[in-house]
């Protein structure tokens, strides 16, 4: 027990890393304001989580967005960036991961991405409203009301911040959960093998 | 691409390089905070002087503190525009046809610009001028009692440590993979999204592959020289607490204090 549990520890330090570096080489996505930027670092918690298990996948988006803090910075000095990161990949995981481990097989795999993916788009929507938003606003020192009526400029159905999350950020969720469903299988049905032999003990 | 620096830390033997990580930690976190109280011209100015005070002491060269203000004086410049032209209070200074500016809005862009340079100024010393490795051992120890509570501190923190010691291999080890790939005739750099994202797949699989290779390895190595987890665990790296760090305790709490009174 205690060897796998340092191989667990190991791995998942090294998949953090890696989710780490394909952060750093995220790039805002056309047509969305530059703070949602699309990235696929979310793809090695996925596979942590598969291999190791949901907490693995939350470590793993902890232990990213910490480095990420750490080493590159956040544009407001106080992490609500990486914190909303952590909190939508981490949303995404387990409820992603919740359905394909019932059923280890490839299409209980996308069923579960795509319902992680509603429940993230949910309630990052709601996070964003409530949350997220007003903390960029404090920090930042401008009101609600100011960003909306910059985005209004942008895009002329924003006119509320509802209108803003229903048309930013809702739809950036979405897609950015399906682009990563997109990625994750071609990589699962590459790695299954492998992913088998580390979790399952060696029978035969 | 690749010619990027990762981490910020610039390696120093100033008075701010040499205090104890514990300390910086505690006081960037404290002073994140109490900037909120600051409402009016000498508190902010408090602020202030405290953080030039830092980025004198700590001898970083101006070029480094303002590489980490870069990608974020767009930000500024924003909000104060932000502020500047939507804040409807105080007297009318300028009015040209929608274009108004009151005093209400100048002076709140201005304190408002100078709290979010202030908190990344503060922040960016605290990273220019400790080591990432410093940080971890810091925030261990200062998250230990935690442990009581069954969280993993320990852990937590070797699994930093050992992110950080591979982020430049595996940095490496993904120059390889793009290269070998790129002679193949894979494009990762330009065309449409669809066509990045496809080409995302082959670079991952074999750093996945690799990763738990290296896993395995190390596993096994650490295992082999006898590593058994927290308990009983001996540091190469020893933190040491001496005067100069409660000194800046204490000008920190001081300068709290300072804040609670004279804000308005």
């Amino acid at each position: 027990m205690k060897t796998t549990s340092l191989k667990q520890t190991v791995s998942v330090a090294l998949l953090s890393a890696i989710a780490f570096l394909i952060m750093v080489f995220s790039f805002p996505m056309p047509l969305f304001p530059v703070f949602l930027t699309l990235d696929f670092s979310d793809v090695p918690a996925i596979v942590g989580t598969i291999m190791f298990g949901p907490v693995a996948g939350i470590v793993i988006e902890g232990l990213k967005n910490l480095l990420h803090y750490l080493l590159i910075g956040s544009a407001t000095g106080v992490p609500v960036g990486e914190l909303a990161n952590f909190i939508a990949g981490s949303l995404l995981i387990v409820t992603g991961t919740w359905i394909y481990r019932k059923r280890k097989t490839t299409g209980s795999l996308i069923g579960g991405l795509l319902f992680g993916t509603v429940i993230m788009t949910i309630v990052m929507s709601i996070a964003n409203y409530f949350i997220i938003f007003p903390s960029y606003a404090m920090f930042l020192g401008f009101g609600i009301d100011q960003a909306v009526a910059a985005a209004n400029a942008a895009n002329h159905s924003i006119h509320n911040l509802l209108t803003l999350i229903v048309f930013a950020v809702l739809p950036f969720n979405l897609l950015k959960g399906i682009i990563l469903t997109v990625i994750i299988i071609p990589i699962y049905i590459r790695l299954r093998p492998r992913l088998g032999a580390m979790t399952l003990p060696k029978v035969r | 691409m690749f010619n990027i620096i990762i981490g910020q830390y610039v390696p120093g033997q100033s008075v701010i390089h040499r205090l104890d990580p514990r300390a910086k930690l505690l006081a960037v976190f404290l002073f994140v905070i109490i900037i909120f109280l600051a409402n009016n011209w000498v508190t902010y100015a408090l602020a202030i002087i405290f953080t030039l005070l830092g980025v004198f002491l700590s001898k970083v060269p101006v070029r480094f503190i303002y590489r980490g203000l870069k990608p974020i004086i767009i930000i500024i410049i924003f909000t104060f525009i932000l502020n500047v032209l939507f804040t409807k209070e105080g007297e009318l200074l300028v009015s040209y046809g929608w274009f108004h500016i009151y005093e209400g809005g100048l002076i709140q862009a201005v304190f408002i610009s100078m709290r979010l340079l202030v908190i990344i100024v503060a922040t960016t010393l605290l990273t220019l001028t400790t080591s990432p490795i410093d940080i971890t051992d810091g925030l261990e120890i200062l998250l230990g009692p935690l442990k009581k509570i069954k969280l993993p501190v320990h852990e937590f923190a070797l699994m930093m440590s050992i992110a950080l010691r591979f982020i430049p291999t595996l940095l490496e080890e993904t120059e390889k993979v793009m290269k070998a790939q790129s002679a193949r005739g894979s494009d990762f750099t330009s065309g449409s999204l669809k066509s990045r994202v496809k080409a995302i797949i082959p670079l991952l699989v074999p750093l996945f592959v690799g990763a738990f290779k290296r896993a395995e390895e190390l596993a096994m190595a650490m295992e082999a020289r006898g590593y058994r987890g927290d308990v009983g665990r001996t540091r190469l790296r020893q933190l040491i607490w001496s005067l100069s760090d409660t000194f800046l305790m204490l000008v920190t709490l001081f300068l709290t204090a300072a804040l609670f009174i004279l804000r308005g």
